[in-house]
């Protein structure tokens, strides 16, 4: 098999977007949907058929130089290797489903072309980020992200409140690429290359100050764009563009970019462990935040985008606790689960015709069960619920943090243990304000078109049995994912099974108490209470819009206004209009002199000749 | 050489100055034309006293030059006076003040 067929992978999703760019206007919007769906699935097919060429240390293939000037070398090389594989296949799997989705989603609605042709840029944005070797390529697909989720987010660009929410996400994650930025310049100045395999070799020789460094700027960059604190605030915002970009977002790409690069660059953030202790404090930190928020949340995908900060947060500790197959193991489910939940909350969006307030949704169960038994499945790997694919990526990831020693990490499983259960209240909260019916059903029968249905299948199976991806031994598996990452969830001999076993039944006690929580709270009981301050405050985000607008947006528009007017105004503008007045007022004085009578000019040139003749005169002595 | 170089020089001298002051008091534009010939041959008559003072052609030269241009001079000033006296009906150079600022 040729190993330049790797470029097919993001190279098709590339052309279907093009195709589509450039003939989207002539042919009828069947054929841009055909072609962006066939775009992603051929990516789709060609990582799953060139999958055997990520075996053993991987395939890297250059295409051609793309800039070359002295010692920088950046050259177009993908790699090809078991983590790069099993992202892209999830990838563009995923995002296969969401394609058709969108197809169902946007049925008669105008701009279709649009819409498809982000979608594809989108994946082959971030397909670029995962196969790329070379970190400017990776920047390039990185950016190639936040782009793409600007455009999409401001989808409806028409209605103020989406086109600012699209500002918000590029703005946000652009200050945190600011770091990234830095710590790929930081680390061409150390090691001389760009490479990130080149890099990963030259990790252990590198000096630790530095290191470390490095790893908190890696971890300021990917929190950027996986909404981690202090950068999270674009991520609930981002729920006004269209359901399946929040599935494309959430799922499949973007949110996952930053815990895959660090997963990429793991080799190097290992040699650090103050690193490493705070990406798991920052992935700790976010998932009790983004938890305690979902809480409180009304509105069904904003609930559901907090949850998906909370997960990523799960991912960031797994990473921190020394584990790429936790993080790559609860990152695959959660794409599943989460592509498969907000899809489905889109299906109920559109039933009731567009409104999005939990509580006035109900009667979910009988009057679209095709919706309701994914939706439940969905809720189910979210809570952890023992058996589905989330409880046994979770666990995994809290095994890890607490198999890793030290009373740092206790701590830090301990809080995500709490996590786990908030996150089993709040998603049963959800399945019993949508589900039950109550007094209000709103919006007329509106009907669902069959690929917003079928869709949702193949992600709830997906999701619920996705914990045979790496079952652990423990529970009779096969630890697959550990073995194609070849990287042990946990150190040989750290944990025994005791703990593991212990620490899945608190973590299935803890699913269940959620749910027992939520149903005597929202059982049966149709009208909401009235939010206390405590409520809004968790509504709100614990008020971070307002904690930025305070601190840093406040000071810096007056910081601004400060220069317009006192620098910009007053005085660059004051002393050109100064010069400008005093060159006006000299020339009024010496258009005097030009009376129009010979005679004036006449005499003036006697005098003139006169002076010049006395000079002379005087010269001559 | 009969005349000294001395008197050629005081003579044109004169000459120059009353050239200039015809120039300087006069209104008429014919007058201050003639003011200007005035000043002209006064330069000329400097040119061929030095001329035979140093027995060299070269002044006498650069007074033939110096006809042809103000032969030129005169036939184009001319021309603008008769221009002008149509234009204003005398020759008062105080009524031409189109280039006052």
């Amino acid at each position: 098999m040729s190993r330049e067929l790797i470029f097919l992978i993001p190279l098709l999703p590339l052309a279907g977007a093009l195709l589509n760019m450039l003939g989207g206007r002539f042919w009828p919007r069947r054929v841009t949907e055909s072609l962006a769906v066939a775009a992603v699935a051929g990516a789709t097919l060609a990582a799953a058929l060139l999958w055997p060429l990520s075996g053993g240390e991987g395939t890297t293939v250059e295409l051609f130089g793309w800039l070359r000037a002295g010692p920088l070398q950046v050259p177009m090389v993908l790699h090809f290797d078991r983590l790069a594989a099993c992202m892209a296949l999830m990838v563009t799997g995923v995002s296969t489903l969401i394609h058709v989705y969108g197809t169902g989603y946007l049925h008669r609605k105008e701009d279709g072309v649009r819409f498809f042709v982000l979608l594809n840029l989108f994946v082959f944005a971030m397909l670029t980020v995962v196969l790329a070797d070379n970190l400017l390529l990776l920047l390039l697909g990185w950016e190639g992200v936040g782009f793409c989720s600007y455009a999409l987010i401001g989808y409806w660009y028409r209605e103020e409140e989406n086109a600012s929410a699209g500002r918000k996400a590029f703005l946000v994650t652009r200050c945190a690429d600011v770091f990234l930025l830095a710590a790929i310049l930081w680390l061409f100045q150390v090691t001389g290359t760009l490479s990130i395999t080149a890099i990963n070799a030259q990790a252990p020789f590198l000096a630790p100050g530095t290191v470390t460094l490095l790893a908190l700027l890696l971890l300021v960059g990917a929190s950027g764009k996986s909404a981690q604190l202090p950068f999270m605030t674009w991520l609930p915002d981002a729920m006004a563009g269209p359901t399946p970009v929040s599935a494309l977002i959430h799922a499949a790409t973007m949110v996952t970019a930053g815990v895959y690069l660090l997963c990429r660059v793991f080799p190097l953030i290992s040699q650090s462990p103050t690193g490493m202790a705070a990406i798991a404090a920052v992935g700790t930190l976010t998932a009790l935040y983004a938890a305690t928020c979902a809480l409180a949340q009304r509105d069904i995908k904003r609930l559901l985008a907090y949850s998906t900060m909370s997960q990523i947060g799960y991912m960031f500790l797994a990473v921190g606790a020394g584990t790429v197959t936790g993080a790559m193991f609860h990152l695959l489910t959660h794409a599943f689960f989460k592509a498969l939940l907000f899809m489905a909350a889109g299906g109920i969006i559109h039933l009731a015709a567009g409104e999005m307030d939990l509580f006035k949704l109900g009667g979910l169960a009988r009057r679209a069960p095709w919706v309701f038994w994914p939706l439940l499945a969905g809720i189910l790997c979210l809570a952890g619920i023992p058996l589905t694919g989330g409880f046994f990526s979770k666990d995994a990831i809290l095994l890890a943090s607490f198999a890793r020693g030290g009373t740092f990490y206790q701590v830090l499983g301990l809080l995500g243990l709490l996590t786990a259960l908030l996150t089993a209240m709040y998603s049963f909260r959800l399945i019993y304000l949508v589900g039950p019916a109550r007094n209000s059903i709103p919006g007329e029968a509106h009907h669902l078109p069959s690929s917003m249905l079928w869709t949702l299948v193949p992600l709830a199976l997906a999701g619920l049995s996705g914990g045979l991806l790496n079952l652990p031994a423990a529970w009779g598996g096969n630890q697959w994912l550990e073995g194609v990452l070849s990287a042990p969830l946990i150190a040989e001999g750290e944990a025994g099974h005791g703990l593991e076993l212990a620490l899945g039944l608190t973590a299935a006690g803890l699913s269940l108490a959620g749910l027992l929580w939520a149903r005597w709270r929202y059982a049966g009981k149709p009208e909401p209470r009235p939010v206390g301050t405590s409520g809004t405050f968790f509504l709100k985000g614990w008020q971070a819009d307002r904690a930025i607008e305070t601190l840093l947006l406040g000071p810096f528009r007056a910081i601004a206004r400060f220069w317009s007017t006192m620098v910009d105004e007053r005085l660059l503008e004051g002393g050109v209009f100064l010069a400008a007045r005093s060159c006006e007022g000299f020339g009024q004085q010496l258009r005097r002199l030009t009376s129009g009578r010979l005679g004036h000019y006449l005499t003036a040139m006697a005098f003139g000749l006169g002076a010049i003749m006395v000079w002379v005169l005087l010269q001559s002595i | 050489m009969i005349v000294p170089m001395g008197h050629i020089l005081i003579v044109s001298t004169t000459l120059f100055f009353m050239g200039l002051g015809c120039i300087l008091a006069r209104r008429n534009l014919i007058m201050i034309l003639i003011g200007i010939e005035i000043m002209i041959n006064a330069a000329g008559l400097v040119l061929v006293g030095a001329s035979a003072f140093w027995r060299q052609a070269d002044g006498q030269v650069f007074v033939l030059l110096l006809m042809g241009v103000t032969a030129a001079e005169v036939a184009i000033a001319l021309a603008m006076v008769v221009y002008l006296y149509g234009f204003k009906r005398n020759l008062d150079i105080d009524n031409f003040d189109g280039m006052r600022g």
